[in-house]
């Protein structure tokens, strides 16, 4: 098995991440369709069956998700979205989309309790830390008066109060 | 031995060039032109890209100084430039300054302060439409 | 006509000629910006329409998309970055004449032949949607679910490079439509009771249109700062005048009927009007060094395809861009079904919308010529503020939903979705169209076999339909043939690929 490998040309390039986008598809397919498995036959005037259209979706991601391992086997390569400010010249900078989203998983966790009025102002401030700013007390007040003002523009504006968590009584 | 010029593409920048070639001459030394960016946005008016690079390097040949262009791009400018002192060993730096409010200077930082504070070398520090521009 | 005058006067109250401006400005701002086009712009906007008038809010959404198409083309203009594939031509000869130091002509040029395209792609919208929507209405669940399957399978097959990619992204999408409680049981709700009611479109737009396009940028940011031809306000001299008019209309010409087909889209006719003036022009040598005619007529087509999806919007209910889809959706949140109803159930509504295209089109050319060195200025915004302001809304409108942490964490989810589609080349837009039509699609052919009491081969009872399949079946086959019979590519292919290749820096 080796020794034929050896021999072979070793041109092909393949995009083994693309291996993971497809068990991804077929993971979503097959729960699709083993959802579907566990619908009831619907009501007595329910000609379409609820579960015929999973039916066919699940399937359809199951197949193309064996398609799709086929075509990175063969040596199918995505050709990645360009963009006005896309660089793709240099490689992708996958720590920096982690700290992003760190950031976001913290704004998730907290803005039940310290309520968007904070939570916003520390969002907009840690992203901007991340993407290279370094003038800290400047983004933070940029922040704070995006997510206040935010907030008054919502309750305002639009008549919906955004929930004010701990800072309910003082907004 | 080298003079080195923090160059932007404004008027303070094209001071402090003029000036760095007269000061290059008059030591007979070679200069090293700067032009840094923090390269964070689309567009960086003080940054020499594309042909205005081309028209600064024209420039210096056409003055006939023995001069090379850098441009570094790095979050920290004044960080940058020092660098590059550090690194050819520079005898002089040469850098445009320009008036600022108060509330500028606290809004933003300065480079120039940077460059003056934190320079080894000694810091010529030069204006607009000073004398030398005629020289040129 | 009595219908359009009215219109007018829905468009004319101060409020909504407020939101009209907003609209173009914004556009044109976002369309300028670098990473953030009309269709992300109009998805984080989504939660004004939890309190903004429906008319105000489509008012709105359309300046925005016009503006975006010509702040698009200011970028291209001036920067040589071509941000949709619909203004590469534009870049290519309109950044050779910026250089040569034509830039305020090239910016006019666009400037009026968007307002050319768009007031006569806007009068032919106003004169066909009417009359498709009467047509349509006419039609059975049989009809409709075989023209919603073909725009499904067209926007799918036809746009883009690799039809496994495009249906990789419908399928998706299909399965986002299928979550929730529609069909009377919980489908895909993992026995969560915040997904009885679906995902939220708004959710799944900002996140895919938002965040993933965010995250995507902050991977791969250029750092690098890009060379800005400086200008003035943009004009344009009598032999200027005279070398743009007809180009203009050829490009209306154009733009319209793609941007009305199901998949037209603005990318071919910008390439047709392009390689038609080219072979019409008396100055073809100035071709690829800065001629004018390049930049006025796929200029004009590209914005008069803009009018042009209109039509399927609001007579079928069929988006056919990302744009579309996301005010599709945004017309949804009202409530509002747009297809053959709509002109009957909300004539104050779809006329109102109607005229504000028309005013929407005049403010552009009234704000933009004076505003284009305002415009040039915002390209010097540094880019942690622009990515960290996208999230920051992004956030704040899927938090804005129901106020629950768990939409943000389910924006986070098709965030990252978003962002390994772009890492895999997967289009975006049937993932969208599957989340907006996949329960129609269902609905209908509910309805059609309710009605038939079951009986399948009524899928295949009305002409309509029948003509439908036969175009999907086309779309498929085609290619499949062209591939076996080993045919070399199309000449038109090639010359586009050529195209594009000398464009890219």
């Amino acid at each position: 098995m080796s020794a034929a490998k050896a021999d072979e040309p070793s041109t092909r390039v393949v995009d083994r991440a693309q291996y993971a986008l497809a068990a991804f598809l077929a993971v979503v397919g097959a729960y699709v369709l083993y959802d579907a498995a566990t619908l009831s036959a619907g009501f007595s005037d329910q000609v379409l069956s609820p579960a015929a259209f999973p039916y066919v979706v699940g399937g359809a991601l199951v197949v193309l998700a064996v398609l799709l391992a086929v075509v990175t086997a063969r040596g199918d390569v995505p050709e990645a979205e360009a963009g006005e400010d896309v660089d793709l010249t240099e490689g992708a900078d996958w720590l920096t989309v982690a700290k992003l989203v760190g950031v976001f998983v913290v704004n998730i966790v907290l803005i039940d309790l310290l309520s968007w009025a904070i939570t916003g102002a520390l969002l907009f401030a840690g992203c901007t830390w991340v993407l290279g700013s370094r003038t800290h007390v400047r983004d933070l007040a940029i922040g704070a008066v995006m997510s206040v003002g935010t907030w008054y523009g919502f309750y305002v504006g639009l008549g919906i109060p955004i929930p004010a968590g701990i800072l309910d009584g003082v907004l | 031995m080298t003079v080195v010029v923090a160059y932007s593409e404004d008027d303070q920048g094209r001071a402090a060039l003029a000036h760095g070639v007269a000061e290059a001459r008059l030591r007979d030394t070679d200069l090293v032109v700067v032009n840094a960016t923090r390269g964070d946005s689309y567009v960086d008016r003080r940054f020499a890209a594309g042909s205005a690079a081309d028209h600064l390097r024209e420039e210096l040949v056409r003055l006939g100084v023995d001069a090379v262009v850098r441009q570094p791009i790095d979050p920290d400018v004044a960080g940058a430039v020092l660098a590059v002192v550090a690194e050819v060993g520079a005898d002089e730096l040469v850098i445009g300054i320009r008036h600022r409010s108060p509330v500028g200077k606290m809004i933003a930082g300065s480079v120039a302060q940077r460059l003056l504070l934190d320079s080894p070398v000694p810091v010529l520090a030069v204006k607009p439409d000073g004398p030398a521009h005629s020289a040129v | 006509m009595d219908m359009l005058l009215d219109g007018f006067a829905t468009a004319l109250t101060p409020i909504n000629l407020l939101y009209a401006c907003i609209g173009v400005l914004l556009g044109t701002s976002v369309g300028v910006l670098p990473g953030i086009g009309p269709a992300m712009t109009v998805a984080l906007l989504l939660p004004v329409t939890y309190n903004v008038s429906p008319e105000g809010a489509l008012i709105m959404f359309a300046g925005i998309y016009y503006g975006g198409m010509y702040g698009g083309s200011t970028t291209s203009i001036l920067l040589n970055t071509p941000g949709e594939s619909s203004s590469v031509i534009t870049a290519i000869e309109g950044n050779k004449m910026a250089k040569a130091g034509r830039a305020a002509q090239a910016l006019a040029t666009a400037a009026i032949g968007s307002f050319v395209a768009g007031t006569i792609g806007t009068v032919l919208l106003v004169a066909l949607a009417p009359s498709v929507a009467d047509w349509v209405v006419n039609l059975g669940a049989p009809s409709y679910f075989a023209i919603m399957l073909l725009a499904l399978v067209a926007v799918t097959a036809v746009l883009g490079d690799s039809k496994l990619r495009g249906f990789i992204s419908l399928a998706l999408g299909l399965s986002i439509g299928l979550v929730g409680t529609s069909t009377g049981q919980p489908r895909l709700t993992f026995g969560n009771s915040l997904l009885a009611d679906g995902i939220d479109i708004v959710v799944v737009a900002v996140a895919i249109f938002a965040i993933g396009e965010a995250l995507w940028v902050a991977a791969h940011l250029r750092r690098r700062p890009l060379e800005i031809t400086p200008v003035g306000r943009p004009w344009m001299g009598r032999a200027d005048w005279s070398r743009s008019w007809r180009p203009w209309l050829r490009g209306t010409a154009y733009g319209f009927p793609f941007g009305a087909l199901p998949a037209g889209g603005a990318e071919m006719p910008t390439f047709l009007s392009y390689i038609t003036e080219r072979r019409l022009s008396k100055h073809p040598e100035e071709f690829g060094h800065g001629a004018i005619e390049g930049v006025a007529g796929p200029e004009a087509a590209n914005n008069a395809s803009a009018a042009g999806t209109m039509v399927p919007l609001l007579a079928l209910g069929l988006p056919t861009t990302a744009t579309a889809a996301v005010i599709l959706a945004s017309m949804q949140s009202y409530g509002l079904q747009p297809g053959p109803g709509l002109f009957d159930n909300e004539p104050e509504l779809v006329w109102g919308l109607l005229a504000s295209l028309f005013v929407a089109n005049t403010l552009l050319l009234v704000l933009n010529l004076p505003l284009a060195p305002v415009w040039a200025k915002l390209l010097r915004t540094p880019r942690p503020y622009l990515y960290a302001g996208i999230l920051f809304f992004a956030s704040l409108g899927a938090y804005s939903v129901n106020f629950q942490w768990f939409d943000l964490l389910v924006l986070l989810a098709f965030g990252l979705l978003g962002l390994a589609m772009r890492r895999f080349a997967l289009p975006v837009l049937p993932l969208i169209i599957g989340v907006i039509l996949g329960p129609q699609l269902e609905y209908q052919l509910g309805q059609a076999l309710q009605l038939s009491e079951g009986d399948w081969t009524t899928l295949l009872s009305e002409p309509v339909a029948v003509v439908a399949y036969v175009v999907i079946a086309l779309i498929v086959l085609v290619p499949l043939v062209a591939r076996l019979r080993g045919g070399g590519t199309d000449p038109l292919e090639k010359e586009l690929d050529d195209l594009e290749k000398e464009v890219r820096p």
